[in-house]
């Protein structure tokens, strides 16, 4: 496991987009109650948006490893 | 005409389009049925893992029918629903368990097809040696696979109340039975039918009908919502004018933090990926390609049913059929339901009023019935797996090891099918009582209960991690382990009060996870290892091409 240089990035960044999608990073957007302005972003509410981004960056890190770590079994414990 | 009553009104097939769909559906179930039951052998291994030569459409497509339970088409929308887009953010715990389709269940594969292993506990149970770890894991796994069973049961006779909304109670045997009850009986006996006969060829060919249909019906769904709002711009511009409360974190009920839904998204995925339904999945999977490809699918087509299909669904809920926020908690609209449990059937109600909307009355109450086929495909999907699961659990891990070591495959494979006969009339037992409880009802919400068995399942997920990648653990470390995770799930259940409020801010699989690994992580660094011969054999093997 994280042997090579790519496999320890992708594991980085999709660590990074869970603890900043549903996890602490969420606060960075989370709209205040008081507020109703912050609610949305680009007429979406603000969290939807934050939901979808991250997944895009998870499913852009899923789609890397198979194509460039999960090619042959030989590259497993990449 | 109310929206509600579309399918009873509609004038298709003399007024008989659900029975008529319906009757097709389990048609086509009883046919793959005696298929898998033709194409199967009389061994064990075929009964369990349909030979261990499932391919890439059929292993990908039962991995996401078993993961799609009732609770992808009632609970999570129903939360949705109740709690606003916070829990969206929930949608992200999988491609966390797509990864671990391939990271851990090929490996999981190498071990099983070399090893001859059927259920979770031989793999553990094999790796760490003795009685014991065998029989903890087993028990994880049956602590998993009844409340999961029960929830999809109950699933039925919810979809039976709202396809024939009308009927009267049926009379038979000179008993009478509501069209709720109806419901749980058919779906429970439909789907112990086809485990029976079939076993897991049968389960993983029922699966990819019912995978096809869940994936259809959650994004249809989605877009005659937005349709119904005229377009993306009109659905958004309407949640958008939704509560602040709705549209932020925690939600209506105050749960949804960022330790919940990071918890959840972290471990409680892990743990549903390695249920025992889907730990079979993988020994029965042919190859690595298999479930690389599995995971791939798995990781980005369902999050995108759940973001931009069903969730939509349940959020565009919350405008149109605004629930109610009382002394006594999230109340929904009178159109859904009178009680807080009956948020769960948002997805039920808003397709009815959308779907006709988008398509016209005749292809639209098509397509409605549709859907609300995938709901019951949902809960049976999941029902059969867990079954098929429970029996194998039972079989391989009590009765063959414990009780009659000396019974044959064909005597195995027997007290497996009694096992599904057994475990079914408990399960219907269960919904049927606790229907009728009254104020003491331990089933009230369907999410509550799919997260519950998850924490359960979670338990496994250390000692999987150290036979599979790390091996620094030993047989009294796995035993303490999985006693403490396993005790600690089952007391902050049932006193939650315990965890000094712990548990309202990281998920209780979580809290069982991180005891389990530390109890393990010392007991191992004082007893005695694993003998290094085994672990070798099981690195060489998971090194395998396989």
């Amino acid at each position: 496991m994280l042997k090579t240089r790519l496999s320890k990035i992708l594991a980085s960044i999709f660590l990074f987009a869970l603890i900043m999608g549903p996890g602490p990073g969420l606060y960075l957007v989370n709209p205040s109650p008081d507020n109703p302005s912050t609610t949305t972003f680009l007429g979406m509410p603000v969290l939807f948006a934050w939901s979808s981004f991250w997944f895009f960056v998870q499913a852009g890190v899923v789609l890397a490893a198979y194509r460039k770590l999960w090619t042959n079994d030989d590259d497993l414990d990449e | 005409m109310t929206n509600f009553h579309i399918l009873a009104a509609i004038d298709i097939a003399g007024g008989h389009l659900p029975h008529f769909m319906l009757g097709n559906y389990m048609l086509l179930l009883v046919w793959l049925c005696y298929l898998g039951y033709r194409k199967g052998k009389a061994t064990e291994e075929d009964y369990y893992l349909a030979g261990r030569g499932q391919g890439t459409i059929v292993t990908s497509l039962t991995i996401m029918a078993t993961f799609f339970s009732s609770a992808a088409l009632l609970g999570i929308p129903g939360v949705v629903y109740r709690d606003g887009v916070s829990f969206f953010l929930f949608a992200l715990n999988l491609p966390v368990a797509g990864v671990a389709v391939y990271l851990l269940g090929d490996r999981m594969r190498k071990l099983g097809k070399a090893r001859g292993y059927v259920t979770p506990a031989d793999l553990v149970g094999d790796y760490y040696g003795g009685a014991e770890v065998r029989l903890l894991a087993a028990a994880t796994s049956a602590l998993y696979v009844l409340p999961y069973v029960i929830m999809q049961i109950k699933a039925g006779g919810y979809l039976a109340q709202r396809l024939f909304p009308d009927a009267p109670p049926l009379e038979f045997f000179g008993s009478s039975f509501t069209m709720y009850e109806a419901g749980v009986w058919a779906l429970s006996f439909l789907t112990m039918a086809y485990v029976l006969v079939g076993g897991m060829r049968s389960v993983a060919w029922t699966d990819v009908i019912q995978g096809i249909l869940l994936i259809f019906g959650m994004l249809v769904a989605g877009l005659a919502t937005i349709a119904y709002f005229g377009g993306l711009g009109g659905y958004f511009e309407a949640v958008s004018a939704l509560p602040a409360k709705a549209l932020s974190a925690p939600g209506y009920s105050d749960k949804w933090n960022a330790g919940m839904l990071f918890t959840i998204c972290a471990f409680a995925s892990l743990g549903s990926i390695i249920q025992p339904g889907q730990w079979m999945r993988f020994y029965a999977a042919k190859d690595s390609s298999t479930l690389r490809k599995s995971a791939l699918v798995f990781a980005v087509v369902l999050p995108v049913c759940f973001l931009f299909g069903i969730m939509l669904v349940a959020l565009g809920g919350q405008v149109l059929f605004p629930p109610e926020i009382t002394a006594e908690g999230i109340i929904p609209h009178p159109s859904i339901g009178a009680k807080s449990s009956e948020v769960d059937q948002i997805v039920i109600v808003m397709i009815q009023r959308v779907v006709p909307e988008m398509l016209g009355i005749t292809f639209g109450a098509i397509v409605v019935t549709l859907i609300l086929i995938a709901v019951l495909a949902a809960s049976m999907s999941t029902a059969d797996s867990n079954l098929h699961a429970l029996s194998a659990v039972l079989t391989r891990d009590v009765y063959d090891r414990f009780i009659r070591p000396q019974a044959d495959e064909r005597e195995r494979t027997w007290v497996g099918r009694i096992v599904i006969v057994l475990a079914t009339m408990a399960a219907v037992a269960l919904v049927e009582w606790s229907q009728k409880a009254g104020a003491f009802n331990p089933l009230e919400l369907i999410s509550q209960l799919m997260l519950l068995a998850i924490a359960f399942s979670s338990q496994l997920l250390p000692i999987a991690i150290d036979v599979l990648f790390l091996n620094k653990g030993t047989r009294k470390g796995a035993i303490s382990g999985l006693t403490a995770g396993i005790g600690l799930v089952l007391l902050l259940t049932i006193k939650p009060e315990w965890s000094f409020g712990l548990t309202k801010i990281v998920h209780v699989s979580a809290v069982g996870i991180a005891a389990n690994a530390i109890v393990f992580g010392f007991v191992s660094r004082a007893t005695k290892k694993v003998p290094q011969k085994r672990i070798d054999e099981f690195r060489r093997i998971i090194k395998s091409k396989g």
